[in-house]
């Protein structure tokens, strides 16, 4: 019975450990994403979103935004033929990104926030030659 | 890395192929989207970035630098909420530029990690702190206190004590919270009561209480103490977008946090 379980745990690990690791290889395409910003004065946080869409289904992440600093969220995704977006809403559900760019594995959007309160990041996976696509999101303020 | 994976709400309503749409109907995302089971907690500097655009607070006034390096308090629930605090405490040391504190508070992250058994995670992070503090690079000591935050969470996580990585998430913002008070009652002004507009973060804390004082492992006077205290600020900070925090209010929430790091600092 112990022998059995064992194994299970081990196919377990074997079956999770690829999975990991691809988000993390999307999460260093958002950083990647980011490089050029940092060079402007962000500083990217070390905390990070990710997970794995199919095409054409967004995610929202709500997060605090402070009215005074300027933001960059960045997505990244190791699959080379996919193409990913990222857009900002404020608490009313208004598109209010001052600007954002999509290019293949990777995409950006900047906020500077009117108000200091709940935003929603919404993440999109528009295109891929995979079921279900990893991404990861960073982001920088300043 | 903190890895902060998978706590999201899924939009099967809405696809942005082409142009994103100017508007999004934020009632109609799904109940558990309104808040999130893992939220990222902003860092203390991103509140004092705008403190620093607003004015010139006088950081070292609001530094309270442990004396030393600090003791445990003997039981985890405390021992995170305390390693936040230093942790926060460790953010507006670098604005008030005190090598010897941040040196101080380094230490002291080492000695509560080892309390929390995380202390292997977080070794690399306290001696980069250390190291940059000796050199006053402050941009390197923000970047190293907030990978620490993150490797200890991340480490806790991994030894399925999320939920004291969620308290060291709220010592961290209690104490930040009581700094951006104490900054803005002494030079108020609407832009600076403003920052203290998080009732996403009030109610994924409040949530994240509730859960763990149902945890007979983490049971704890201070998590009554501490849910009590966000009801408390609830009010103060408006529910409406757009009513003014006063300057009354600011002081009132300042009370309360400082009550709460009073507490989660006693024995």
């Amino acid at each position: 019975m112990k022998r059995s379980i064992f194994q299970l745990l081990a196919i377990l690990a074997l079956a999770l450990t690829p999975v990991r690791a691809t988000v993390d290889d999307a999460l260093s395409y958002a950083l990647e994403a980011a490089t050029p910003y940092v060079k402007e004065g962000f500083t990217v946080r070390e905390d990070w979103w990710g997970g794995d869409l199919p095409v054409g289904k967004a995610k929202a992440i709500v997060h605090q935004l402070f009215k005074g600093n300027q933001y960059w969220f960045w997505m990244g995704t190791e699959v080379a033929k996919a193409k990913i977006t990222v857009h900002v809403y404020d608490a009313d559900g208004n598109l209010c990104e001052v600007e954002a760019w999509s290019k293949g594995r990777f995409a950006g959007a900047r906020v500077i926030p009117k108000k200091t309160g709940t935003y929603y990041i919404i993440v999109e996976v528009e295109t891929s030659d995979r079921e279900r696509t990893h991404w990861a999101m960073a982001y920088g303020f300043r | 890395m903190t890895k902060s994976l998978l706590a999201l709400a899924l939009l099967s309503s809405i696809s942005f192929a082409g142009d994103p749409a100017p508007t999004i109907d934020i009632s109609k995302l799904p109940q558990q989207s309104q808040i999130v089971d893992d939220v990222v907690v902003p860092v203390p500097s991103e509140i004092f970035a705008v403190l620093d655009k607003l004015g010139k607070p006088n950081w070292t006034a609001v530094l309270r630098a442990p004396k030393g390096v600090v003791k445990t308090c003997g039981n985890q629930p405390q021992d995170a909420l305390y390693l936040g605090v230093i942790i926060a405490e460790g953010f507006i040391a670098v604005e008030a530029q005190n090598s010897e504190a941040v040196k101080d508070i380094g230490k002291s992250v080492l000695k509560l990690a080892e309390a929390l058994s995380v202390r292997k995670e977080v070794t690399s992070r306290a001696n980069a702190i250390i190291a940059a503090a000796d050199s006053s690079d402050w941009q390197l000591v923000r970047r190293e206190l907030d990978g620490a935050l993150s490797e200890v969470r991340g480490a806790m996580k991994a030894l399925g004590s999320e939920n004291l990585a969620h308290l060291v998430s709220l010592g961290g913002w209690v104490r930040g919270t009581e700094a951006l008070c104490e900054v803005v009652s002494k030079n108020y002004s609407k832009d600076g009561a403003d920052l203290l507009r998080q009732h996403m973060l009030l109610s994924f804390f409040s949530n994240k209480l509730k859960n763990i004082s149902k945890q007979k492992s983490l049971k704890h006077p201070l998590l009554p103490k501490l849910q009590a205290g966000l009801t408390g600020i609830v009010p103060l900070i408006g529910l409406a977008q757009d009513a003014d925090i006063s300057a009354k209010s600011v002081k009132e929430i300042g009370d309360i946090t400082a009550g709460l790091v009073k507490a989660i600092q006693t024995k």
